[in-house]
């Protein structure tokens, strides 16, 4: 008798979310497998890796986290568009300056600088706000106006303050990004509140990503829990891509810190670990770990 | 299923307070409005009872029985209050509770002999609460076998798996299902009991009774004895005397797998779908289940 593989059939797919317009559209998510299981069936979009562009000189980066950037680090467009000839797919813009705990910059000033990252560049951006609950409210809010109909990935929004930035993403056009604390109880909660007023296919979760040695499995295992959720059980709750935002948090770490070679090698072992857990989307620090996971995904290493 | 009422809980202010200043009212109080409401047994939940316990637990036992008729679960981890209130009651009491830990093996199953008592053994061991059907199993057998060289026989155990909430550990919560589905080929002729709104323990307030309530039926279904639990709770007592047959028979369906419309449904009939679906663990928790 001529053996048969053992294959898996799914009850669910992720959605496939479109952020971007026109010729600049990228598609994320949409598989109806669990990651990498190209066996049991086709997995279109293949994940999407991208850089960080920070919207103020960024504090306590080390020689060569800045070395890529030396004289552009506080021109957000010259940065950016860096960033894509470094080889990454789309930008992630953190308004760092809004942070109240910081310079506390106005909301304007970084709509402005988002949307003149964006007019210049020809990929999708990612935007993060500074994560202070309130604050996000306002700098989202106005990022949102100022580039109606750019269709932005937009976030964290979390338990907090969905409500408000939820709806100026729906009334300017714009996808976002539903943050919890690494609890796929609460990820689901959010998500279900959310879908109460806003559309499947324009959401992104963040579960949080931790660095290796420093909670990634966690992450890891929460990631992999909302894929099984969503896509063998069929939950539509869980049906959405995943970013991971993991380049800043392994570059906090000690070992990352203290060694190039280091950090380089704990930044994409991080960023593998959680691609096999079923993020679609990076957000990493390295150019050179970008290369790297790039070469992995591509089947060269 | 025989329901013990959990309402006089040290960790409540009021019957803490009651306690402190010696004020039997409070706690008479409580006592009489579960009886009212349909408890078979009043629970009595004193905690450690770290101060005064003789006295305390004999105080409280007494004040109850001055009012009510229906017998007390004394339910302490501290055998001497433990002792004292055993021997405070009129009626057969409920030794809530005694486990495979060592202290409580040691000291606390003794006191069912001695009183002749029923007692409540949970699975819990020195190292906390088990984390699997096997692991319950395993102590539970244990702790009963030695129950039964101490003289206690299988009809006066009342077997407690412990039951998480359902917000921390959804897997746990339908485990104790099938758990205790096997209890009878495991321990012949014991009988069980749960904590009940433990269940629920970290939900939203509003949100409890559901799970509580759905809980109790699907327990039932696979044969649970008794349950400690929120008596006040009208439409607990009402499914538990069989008033509302079309709600139990959906859970059953539910239970079985059967296929449900249920968008087609009445909200409530709806909502003890959905919650029966999560504590089958058939759909992944969150606050807000009910709103999918």
């Amino acid at each position: 008798m001529e053996y048969k593989a053992p294959l898996e059939t799914y009850a669910g797919k992720v959605a496939e979310v479109v952020i971007g317009k026109g010729e600049k559209a990228m598609k994320i998510g949409g598989e109806s497998v669990l990651p990498f299981h190209f066996f049991e069936g086709t997995i279109e979009n293949r994940p999407r890796l991208a850089l960080e562009v920070f919207d103020a000189e960024p504090p306590g980066w080390s020689e060569w986290e800045l070395k890529p950037y030396k004289d552009i680090i506080s021109d957000p467009v010259a940065w950016a568009k860096k960033c894509l000839e470094l080889g990454a797919d789309l930008v992630c813009i953190r308004l760092v300056s809004t942070d109240p705990a910081g310079k506390n910059a106005p909301a304007d000033k970084a709509a402005s600088v988002v949307k003149q990252v964006t007019s210049a560049i020809k990929s999708p951006v990612i935007v993060y706000g500074s994560g202070d609950e309130t604050k996000d409210i306002e700098v989202l809010t106005k990022v949102a106006e100022a580039c109606a109909g750019e269709n932005l990935l937009i976030g964290p929004l979390a338990k907090e303050n969905y409500e408000p930035i939820s709806k100026a993403a729906l009334d300017h056009g714009h996808c976002i990004i539903a943050q919890t604390p690494l609890d796929i109880n609460l990820e689901k909660e959010l998500n279900v509140k959310l879908l109460k007023s806003f559309p499947r296919e324009r959401i992104v979760i963040d579960p949080l990503s931790s660095a290796l040695g420093y909670g990634m499995e966690y992450s890891f295992t929460i990631m992999e829990r909302t894929k099984h959720i969503g896509v063998m059980f069929g939950d539509n709750t869980m049906q959405m891509p995943i970013i991971a935002d993991l380049g800043s948090e392994c570059a906090k770490t000690k070992q990352a810190k203290g060694n190039e070679k280091q950090g380089l090698l704990w930044e994409s072992i991080t960023a593998l670990s959680l691609l096999l857990a079923g993020a679609n989307i990076l957000v990493l620090r390295l150019p050179e770990s970008l290369k790297l996971i790039k070469e992995i995904i591509e089947g060269k290493i | 299923m025989v329901l013990i009422g959990e309402s006089i809980h040290i960790i409540s202010k009021d019957v803490s307070d009651a306690v402190k200043e010696r004020n039997p009212k409070v706690i008479q109080d409580l006592a009489k409005a579960q009886a009212e409401a349909g408890a078979d047994y009043i629970d009595l939940n004193l905690g450690p009872a770290k101060r005064d316990p003789e006295e305390v637990t004999q105080w409280l036992v007494n004040i109850i029985q001055g009012v009510i008729d229906l017998p007390v679960s004394v339910d302490t981890l501290n055998p001497i209050a433990m002792e004292a209130g055993l021997k405070a009651c009129k009626k057969r009491p409920l030794l809530n509770s005694a486990s495979g830990r060592t202290d409580s093996k040691e000291l606390m199953l003794p006191l069912a002999k001695k009183y002749n008592t029923d007692v409540v053994i949970s699975v819990l061991t020195d190292k906390g609460c088990p984390p699997d059907i096997d692991s319950r199993t395993e102590s539970i057998m244990e702790t009963v076998a030695l129950a039964n060289e101490l003289g206690i026989p299988n009809e006066d155990i009342w077997v407690d798996p412990i039951i998480l909430p359902v917000s921390a550990d959804q897997k746990q919560v339908a485990e104790a299902l099938e758990f205790i589905n096997i209890l009878q080929d495991l321990l012949p002729g014991v009988k069980s009991t749960v904590g009940l709104s433990n269940v629920s323990n970290g939900t939203p307030e509003e949100l409890r009774g559901i799970l509580n309530r759905t809980y109790m039926v699907m327990l039932g279904r696979r044969g649970l004895y008794s349950a400690i639990a929120d008596v006040l709770d009208k439409e607990l007592v009402s499914l538990n005397k069989g008033e509302l047959p079309n709600i139990v028979d959906l859970i059953y369906k539910t239970m079985d797998g059967e296929a449900i419309d249920v968008s087609s449904l009445p909200q409530k009939e709806q909502d003890y779908v959905k919650t029966a679906r999560v504590l089958m663990g058939e759909t992944l928790y969150s606050h807000a289940w009910l709103e999918s």
